[in-house]
């Protein structure tokens, strides 16, 4: 064996322990405080967006400078996107970007890139569910906010 | 440690100033542009003016007609590219691996993606590509698509060469094992209980970043380069962007290089101490595990506070950093910061007294500094065994050069020298991020930058918690990039862990492995 | 002549059934206490406080799908879980729980030789277990088993012999009635005895610091590694029954065995409950041993029993044969 030149202190760390409160957040009986700006599921506010239809507006169509932005076909959140997790559809005859959080990463690069505020973060983080189509968020057309 | 600055691009002018061609100030100190075998010169030529030579990264480029290969050495005091060019129908170069043996892992993965035979250096089956890859395919060359690859059906039954002598017995150790964190596999060939020789399979994470980082825009690729690593993100985001804003000769703002160096500083934190929990867990101290990351989740709080998310932190962008820090999340950083000080000296008592901790660690693994220097080991492992490598002293980016901060080296070289070395660079850290939060120029913290970037070449290295991270972005005009080359930590320091467990029980290779903190993500990207 | 005492004495109390409760107890115990020093909390959520939790491990690895690999020898692989088990419990058997062992006798002299040979003989059955399931991470792992417990078994029985040579018997029964009647535990009488035998059972346990044979960063799974289903909830409770065994030795040898105040004139009760709690104070040094140290490697537990521990208890033999011969008749 070494000789020791002191005790190591992690003998009476451990025999104290045994009586101090233990460090474990019990989730789900007790929820944690997240700041108010973590990057959690992003929130899609319609009447703000201003997509128009001009055409098929692929990925890698012509660069956009995001400070020219004037109105037109907007589709920057499409083109930003790392994950290829947002696609324009067709909801009651509007276009709109639908997300999918099954691909999304939380990234919030369409938060920042949009250039009329559209798309909104929020801290709602429990999105787990038994089915897969729950997590496609289709925005309404008619509502201020979709439910999130 | 030389103290006097060698001028290696004079060396190498002096000796073969009219067979190559010397860009001094071009890709950090410059560039030499060597044909026919002449690249071996050069490199022998600054192997010999300088003991601290050695290879950082070899990029393989396809020009269309040619394939490029470009080596990137590092002196003590320099950093210089060689360019070679091959061409495509006859992609034959010379091999360095004579001269300086930590090149081997770099020659075998040019070769594997991208078809460049390397001459004196016998490539048998492929490195980092798997094994029903056809042959021929090389992914990294512009007329291969990924998604058109036809795969071929794995063969029967891989074939485990058995060791000649009757004694001696192979051990696999991976894909699937509980002592490695990420698959990968080493047949470890021991005679009784020591160690023989270790043959190491990597690839088994590759996923294509480099090849995936060209259809995508550079705004994109940020976030994809950052899941390269999951425990060293922000420092591959801030590699790629820094190297991006060379290109585009982009001039960040002051508090955005001290934003990035605090968001910097936590990561190698919470990288430190993963660490150094994981290897109380591998020599079976659960305690000190359990203990370390306790104490590492207020870092992993303050992670998310500064950036919105624990782990992927995604504060970097081409300009800046995405988000300030509020001022009213100051006093909570400091307070936390304090507290995980006042901790640090019962970590090391432990490290200093505690019997069995010493019984395994002590005299492990141990690594000698001519060897550190002639395998260019980079990180914990160099500093550890007496070679004072720190990209962060040697070549300060951000805003390094401005915070005053030491750079820890111990000389034994032993698993215990090594983890002691990660001990003493959280306390450098803390201290880092204290200096930078109260000396935060003000100002903005972004700039916006066009998407495209203009046509160039650049390369950058950062130091990562494991080690020296190495980028080179090539661009040719629009917005997304050409080649994208990444040279992990651990990539250089697999050589270096084949060497020390010769020699060593196989009891030993555990934890021998763990402190030299693979990653093999990174590795294998 | 069916003699009923006998059979509810050998299946409920302080039989099979309250060995297996108590067995789960203690794992509860162990690993409340391992929680509470590392910080966190432990099983929480099955039973009050989680008491239950061993119980509905052992169940669900009952509920598992029962494996058998093809080159595996059959019936060694088979019944060798179950044996060691059975054996083990039946070593048991012969230790005063409630002032007698369950066969009201005695005991008879040289069983305390006999229930050490038991846990020899089960600690063989697992190594032939591992053995058995032709894996080569079983291979190693048995094969260290094996070297382990051979090994520290001969200094355990040194050392064992110490308050056998005090109480001047071999019988289980005449050493815990002679610390009751002469009021001095051998932990007094030969303290360095003491220390040298936890040492010598932790070895034997395969607790850390010992606890190469079931490192899962060196060998995934040892000689567990083949088993799945109701063999490996065997074999998960045979090594908990062993803790047990373990544990009560040393409470029988050297803490007093079942004895102490009676209150209240009902001497089964008292006697047990006096066992358990002596139990469980083991159970708690034994953990706290375990938690605070790192693993050894293979060759430095081996070269630590024949270098360290085996002369050690040499020493203590020869001390406590000069002790017993010249001071303790004039003292005790």
């Amino acid at each position: 064996m070494v000789k020791k030149s002191r005790i190591s202190p992690i003998f009476r760390r451990a025999a104290s322990h045994i009586f101090t409160k233990p460090a474990t957040t019990q989730y789900p009986f007790v929820k944690p405080q997240l700041p108010d700006d973590a990057r959690c599921k992003t929130v899609y506010e319609v009447t703000s967006c201003n997509v128009i239809d001009i055409g098929t507006g692929q990925k890698d169509g012509p660069t956009l400078d995001v400070r020219s932005i004037t109105g037109s076909n907007c589709r920057v959140c499409v083109r930003d996107c790392p994950a290829a997790a947002i696609e324009i559809v067709e909801v009651e005859g509007k276009k709109r970007p639908q997300i999918r959080f099954d691909k999304c990463i939380f990234c919030h690069q369409c938060v920042e890139s949009c250039p009329r505020g559209a798309i909104k973060s929020s801290i709602f983080y429990e999105l787990a569910t038994t089915d897969k189509c729950a997590l496609i968020q289709k925005p309404h057309p008619n509502s201020k906010e979709t439910k999130s | 440690m030389s103290n006097n600055k060698i001028d290696i691009l004079s060396v190498v002018a002096s000796k073969l100033g009219n067979r190559v061609q010397i860009q001094p100030g071009y890709l950090s100190t410059g560039t030499i542009i060597a044909q026919n075998g002449l690249h071996r010169n050069v490199l022998k030529t600054m192997i010999d003016a300088d003991e601290k030579t050695g290879i950082t990264a070899i990029t393989g480029l396809d020009f269309g007609e040619n394939l490029g290969v470009y080596y990137h050495v590092h002196t003590s005091n320099a950093f210089v590219t060689i360019k070679a060019e091959v061409p495509k129908d006859n992609p034959k170069i010379q091999t360095i691996i004579d001269l300086h043996p930590g090149a081997v892992f770099h020659e075998l993965e040019v070769a594997d993606l991208l078809g460049v035979v390397f001459e004196g250096h016998p490539t048998s089956g492929h490195f980092v590509l798997s094994e029903n890859w056809p042959d021929g395919v090389y992914p990294l060359r512009k007329n291969v698509k990924a998604n058109e690859v036809k795969l071929v059906p794995t063969p029967k039954s891989e074939e485990i060469t058995l060791p000649e002598n009757e004694r001696l017995v192979k051990i696999i150790i991976g894909p699937q094992h509980p002592a490695l964190l990420e698959p990968e596999k080493f047949a470890v060939t021991v005679d009784g209980e020591i160690v023989t020789k270790v043959e190491p399979r990597i690839g088994y994470v590759h996923r294509g970043i480099e090849k995936a980082t060209e259809s995508r825009t550079y705004l994109q690729d940020v976030y994809l380069v950052e899941r390269i690593c999951g425990i060293c993100n922000s420092i591959h985001a801030a590699g790629f962007v820094e190297c991006v804003e060379k290109i585009a000769k982009i001039e960040v703002p002051p508090r955005a290089k001290y934003l990035r160096v605090i968001a910097l500083e936590l990561n190698r934190l919470h990288s430190h101490l993963l660490t150094l929990g994981h290897a109380g867990l591998e020599i079976g101290y659960e305690t000190l595990f359990q203990y370390f990351w306790r104490d590492r989740e207020p870092i992993m709080d303050l992670i998310e506070l500064t950036s919105g998310n624990r782990v992927y932190s995604s504060l970097m962008t081409i300009g800046g950093v995405r988000r300030d820090i509020k001022d009213t999340d100051i006093p909570k950083i400091k307070t936390t910061l304090k507290d995980l000080r006042g901790k640090l000296p019962f970590y090391r008592q432990v490290y200093e007294n505690e019997p069995s901790l010493k019984l395994r660690m002590k005299n492990v693994g141990v690594l000698k500094r001519a060897d550190a220097l002639k395998l260019s080991v980079v990180g914990p492992v160099a500093r550890g065994s007496g070679v004072d490598v720190d990209v962060r002293k040697d070549e300060p980016y951000e805003a390094y050069a401005e915070i005053p901060f030491k750079e820890i080296v111990y000389t034994t070289g032993d698993t215990w020298a090594r983890m002691n070395v990660r001990m003493d660079e959280v306390e450098e850290s803390i201290n880092i991020i204290e200096y930078a939060i109260d000396n935060l120029p003000s100002g903005q913290f972004r700039i916006i930058t066009p998407r495209s970037v203009p046509a160039g070449e650049a390369v950058n290295r950062v130091e990562a918690p494991r080690g020296e991270l190495f980028y080179y972005v090539r661009s040719n005009g629009t917005d997304m990039p050409d080649r994208v080359k990444v040279r992990t930590p651990t990539f250089a320091n697999i050589p270096a862990f084949l060497k020390t467990a010769i020699g060593e029980s196989i009891a030993d290779v555990p934890a021998n492995f763990v402190s030299l903190d693979p990653c093999f993500s990174c590795t294998d990207r | 002549m069916i003699d009923f005492t006998l059979i509810f004495r050998i299946l409920v109390f302080p039989g099979f059934t309250f060995i297996v409760l108590l067995t789960l107890f203690c794992d509860w115990v162990e690993r409340k206490i391992e929680a509470r020093i590392q910080n966190r909390v432990g099983p929480m959520v099955a039973g009050p406080a989680g008491i239950l939790q061993p119980l509905a491990d052992f169940i669900k690895l009952l509920t598992k799908e029962d494996i058998e690999p093809r080159d595996a020898k059959k019936t060694i692989f088979k019944f060798a879980p179950l044996l060691a088990f059975t054996i083990m419990i039946f070593a048991l058997f012969f230790l005063p729980v409630d002032g007698t062992n369950i066969f009201s006798t005695g005991g008879f002299s040289g069983d305390l030789i006999v229930i050490l040979a038991f846990s020899t003989i089960a600690n063989f059955l697992l190594f032939l277990a591992g053995w058995a399931s032709c894996n080569p991470y079983g291979t190693i792992g048995s094969a260290r088993v094996l070297t382990q417990f051979l090994g520290y078994d001969i200094p355990l029985f040194l050392i064992a012999l110490t308050p056998a040579f005090i109480a001047g018997s071999l019988s289980i029964a005449a050493i815990s009635a002679y610390q009751a009647s002469h009021l001095l535990p051998f932990i007094v009488l030969a303290p360095w005895a003491f220390v040298l035998f936890l040492i010598a059972i932790q070895a034997e346990l395969e607790k850390d610091p010992f606890d190469v044979p079931h490192s899962e960063s060196e060998l995934v799974g040892g000689l567990e590694t083949e088993f799945t289903g109701a063999k490996l909830a065997f074999l998960h409770l045979t090594r908990d029954v062993q803790i047990v065994f373990g544990s009560a030795l040393v409470v029988e040898l050297f803490l007093g065995g079942p004895n102490g105040p009676v209150f209240f004139g009902i001497p089964w009760f008292w006697y047990t409950l006096w066992f358990v709690l002596k139990l469980l104070a083991v159970v708690l040094i034994s953990e706290y041993i375990t938690t605070v140290f790192a693993r050894f490697r293979i060759d430095q537990v081996l070269s630590g029993n024949w270098r360290i521990l085996l002369p050690a208890a040499l020493l203590s033999l020869m001390l406590t044969v000069a002790l017993v011969t010249w001071v303790y008749p004039l003292v005790v």
